[in-house]
């Protein structure tokens, strides 16, 4: 699927308020993550790379590096859980494997009917409130406990049941 | 080393108490490596951009407010360097023990023990023992990251000096570094392969084993090469090189720092074109028609050898390259007192040392007499960097010693038009390849089909070895001394590291002896040093240079005045 032409004016309306191009990179890997279904497909980074003036091989290096950007498809609802150190001395690893079960995927897999999908990440900088989740882009979940997975879990299903863009990872917007 | 252009502001810097001039805006850790001062180093790389990543050349600056990377360091004037107090030390260590953390150690089956910087910095500069208990990370192994490339992940310490080199130097940015943290590795896109024309020199800048050629992959532990520097034969410029020889067989080459030729560069097929010296192809037994053996001309494989008493091999039937000199002067005098001087032609394919093209020269006008010497050129495609049109080393050194069509003497195409006209009835061509493929083997059957004799000296089988009347085997520049021009005009030394096919000679030794037999008094036999003196004496910009300070970078010509 091509860049649709509103994505890539969105795209180069950002180019003034950054020295070079290829810095816009990072706000277009967002643009395009929301826009195109929470991930970034080999299809679009030729097309990104041409847009900043910089080679696919590149745009592919910083879609590795950061844990927020994703080369393969995620759920609708991609469950973020911090293992970094605080969350995995308060419990971080728990959550994760709980979520496995519950879901019945492995950390990095997406559910069979698309709706989930687990990820890991390194500190979302809420420590304080260890451990932490964080669905697609939205507020943390905080003190996370095992025990607590289940219930967060059937809220999900529950809003993917009332239906609407709410929540859908493509659309959930802000950062 | 910095390039030296123009004037810069000399700087007095103090290393380990020892003063030492440099110039303003070189990195500390290069002038201390140019005055033998030994800075352990991952990331850096003399011919790359700098990287600062590792952080091995970290030294103590006097009044600086903690450790600094030398390599990224510019010297400046009343700087005072330590590098080998208590903390430089402590940090090395704590560096070596962060790159060993997740490192297979496997260096019993890793092809760069022996030349890996891992293992030296470990000797040099590590902790004698590991404090870990967890697992290493395990990574892929042998993978052909591309198809003359190996890659050892678990090896890799993420020096990025592979990623420079594709970026800086082949510019084709094949490779990258994908992920963060511990699950950094080296990939390409897509898993697209790494190949290009210079794809094998990641393999030389990789300091550990990362990256490798696959062409040497478990091929032979390092430390059992004997090594020659020498030059690559493959195209005219020249690259330098080191053959790694053992028991007498080429196992690799591998270039050599030159900055007037290669850099510390060379392409993929140059470094793979070695197996023709001690393949099947090549030639080993002198033959003449109507002689046994003649069909076919022996060469490796079962061959009739036998061995002598102290092992040697010796020739038990076929006749023997003095036979076949001998052969080929009575063929050349009978043609030139029958049908008289222009019946004889001969085409070099300029494989040849500058020495031995010398005596061939000589010979051809000072005996033959003939106008007909024509060059044969195999021609390829080039680029903007190192890889030149001209597909034979010493093109410039045949041009330079004067070899060509004499008074009314025919080019190549006119010889080979003579040759199938009857009007040529002797050719004699030194090296085929050249010949077939600068002119096609489609004009070169029609001449020699309709010849009196094909006299033919050559290193390799060829379209046109049965049909010589008279065969000569010859060497292969890595059993010669000598020198050659690259395309620039630089002269340089080539350099012995095989010994020929038992009872072969280098081709000037048999141009010596042909001179001999044509004159019917002996000639002094050859000797590539004493030649040298005759070419920097025939050739106005050769004039002064030395063999003895040819060196291992050659001179320019014009540097000898
Ligand atoms: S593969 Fe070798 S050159 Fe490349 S980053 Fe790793 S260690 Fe450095
Ligand atoms: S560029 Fe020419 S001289 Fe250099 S390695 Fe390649 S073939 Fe040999
Ligand atoms: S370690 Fe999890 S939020 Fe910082
Ligand atoms: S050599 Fe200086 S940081 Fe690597």
């Amino acid at each position: 699927m091509p860049l649709s032409e509103e994505l890539k004016a969105r795209i180069t309306a950002e180019f003034p308020k950054y020295p070079e191009r290829r810095a816009v990179l990072l706000t277009a890997l967002h643009f395009v993550q929301e826009e195109c279904g929470g991930w970034v497909s080999p299809d679009v980074v030729p097309e990104i790379a041409e847009l900043l003036g910089i080679l696919p091989i590149d745009v592919e290096e910083v879609v590795s590096f950061y844990p927020m950007y994703h080369s393969d498809p995620v759920g609708r609802f991609h469950v973020q859980v911090c293992t970094n150190i605080s969350c995995c001395i308060r419990g971080a690893r728990g959550v994760v494997r709980r979520l496995e079960e519950n879901l019945d995927v492995l950390s990095g897999e997406v559910t069979g009917d698309g709706l989930f999908s687990i990820g890991e990440v390194e500190c979302l900088g809420s420590c304080g409130t260890a451990p932490v989740v964080m669905v697609n882009n939205e507020r943390f979940v905080e003190n996370v406990s095992a025990d607590d997975v289940p219930a967060l879990v059937e809220r999900l299903r529950a809003r993917a049941a009332a239906g609407g863009t709410n929540g859908s990872n493509g659309q959930a917007g802000g950062r | 080393m910095t390039e030296r252009s123009g004037f810069k502001k000399p700087v007095k810097v103090v290393i380990d108490g020892r003063e030492i001039v440099a110039e303003a805006g070189e990195m500390l850790l290069q002038v201390a490596l140019d005055n033998g001062v030994e800075i352990p180093h991952y990331c850096y790389h003399p011919k790359l951009s700098i990287d600062g990543s590792c952080r091995m050349c970290q030294v103590k600056i006097e009044k600086a407010p903690k450790l600094a990377i030398s390599c990224n360091t510019p010297v400046a004037d009343g700087m005072v360097v330590d590098t080998k107090a208590g903390e430089v030390v402590e940090a090395r260590k704590a560096v070596m023990e962060l790159l060993l953390l997740n490192h297979p150690l496997d260096c019993p089956i890793c092809d760069q023990a022996g030349e890996c910087y891992l293992q030296d910095y470990s000797f040099g500069h590590g902790r004698s023992e590991a404090r870990t208990t967890s697992p290493r990370r395990k990574g892929v192994k042998r993978y052909p990251i591309g198809p003359r490339v190996v890659f050892d992940q678990e090896r890799c310490i993420l020096c990025r000096r592979c990623v420079r080199f594709t970026h800086e130097i082949s510019k084709t940015d094949e490779l990258r570094v994908f992920g963060a943290g511990d699950r950094s590795r080296i990939a390409t896109s897509q898993d697209r392969p790494l190949d290009n024309p210079y794809s094998i020199n990641v393999a030389d800048v990789c300091p550990v084993g990362a990256l490798l050629s696959a062409d040497f992959h478990h091929k032979r532990r390092v430390w059992f090469l004997e090594e020659t520097e020498t030059v690559c034969p493959t195209c005219s410029n020249g690259c330098n090189v080191k053959i790694g020889a053992f028991r007498n067989r080429i196992e690799r080459l591998v270039p050599r720092r030159n900055d007037e030729v290669n850099d510390t560069w060379m392409c993929d097929h140059g470094r793979l074109n070695y197996a023709f010296v001690q393949d099947d192809t090549r030639l080993r037994e002198p033959a003449i028609a109507g002689r046994e053996p003649r069909e076919p001309v022996p060469v490796a494989g079962p061959i009739d050898y036998t061995r002598d008493s102290d092992g040697r091999e010796v020739r038990a039937a076929g006749p023997s390259v003095d036979e076949a000199i001998a052969a080929a002067a009575a063929s050349l005098r009978a043609a030139v007192a029958t049908y008289g001087e222009n019946s004889v032609a001969v085409v070099l394919t300029p494989t040849l040392t500058n020495e031995e093209t010398l005596l061939l020269a000589r010979l051809v006008r000072e005996e033959l007499k003939t106008p007909h010497f024509a060059l044969a050129v195999p021609l390829g495609l080039s680029d903007d960097f190192l890889i030149k049109p001209e597909k034979v080393a010493n093109a410039r050194g045949a041009r330079d010693l004067g070899v060509g069509p004499g008074d009314g003497g025919k080019d190549l195409a006119g010889i080979l038009a003579a040759c199938a006209s009857g009007e040529i009835k002797v050719l004699w061509v030194v090296g085929s390849d050249g010949l077939v493929a600068a002119a096609g083997l489609d004009a070169v059957e029609p001449a020699v089909a309709n010849l009196e004799a094909l006299l033919l000296q050559d290193t390799n089988r060829s379209a046109l070895t049965d049909r010589a009347t008279v065969l000569v085997p010859g060497c292969t520049w890595a059993e010669k001394d000598g020198s050659m021009t690259n395309h620039a005009g630089r002269v340089q030394r080539i350099r012995p590291a095989l010994r020929p096919p038992a009872g072969l000679v280098a081709d000037g030794e048999v141009f010596a002896r042909l001179a001999s037999a044509l004159r019917g008094e002996a000639t002094a036999p050859f000797e590539p040093r004493t030649a040298f003196a005759e070419v920097a004496k025939a050739v106005p910009s050769y004039v002064g240079l030395e063999w003895a300070r040819l060196g291992s970078r050659g001179l320019a010509a014009g540097q000898g005045a």
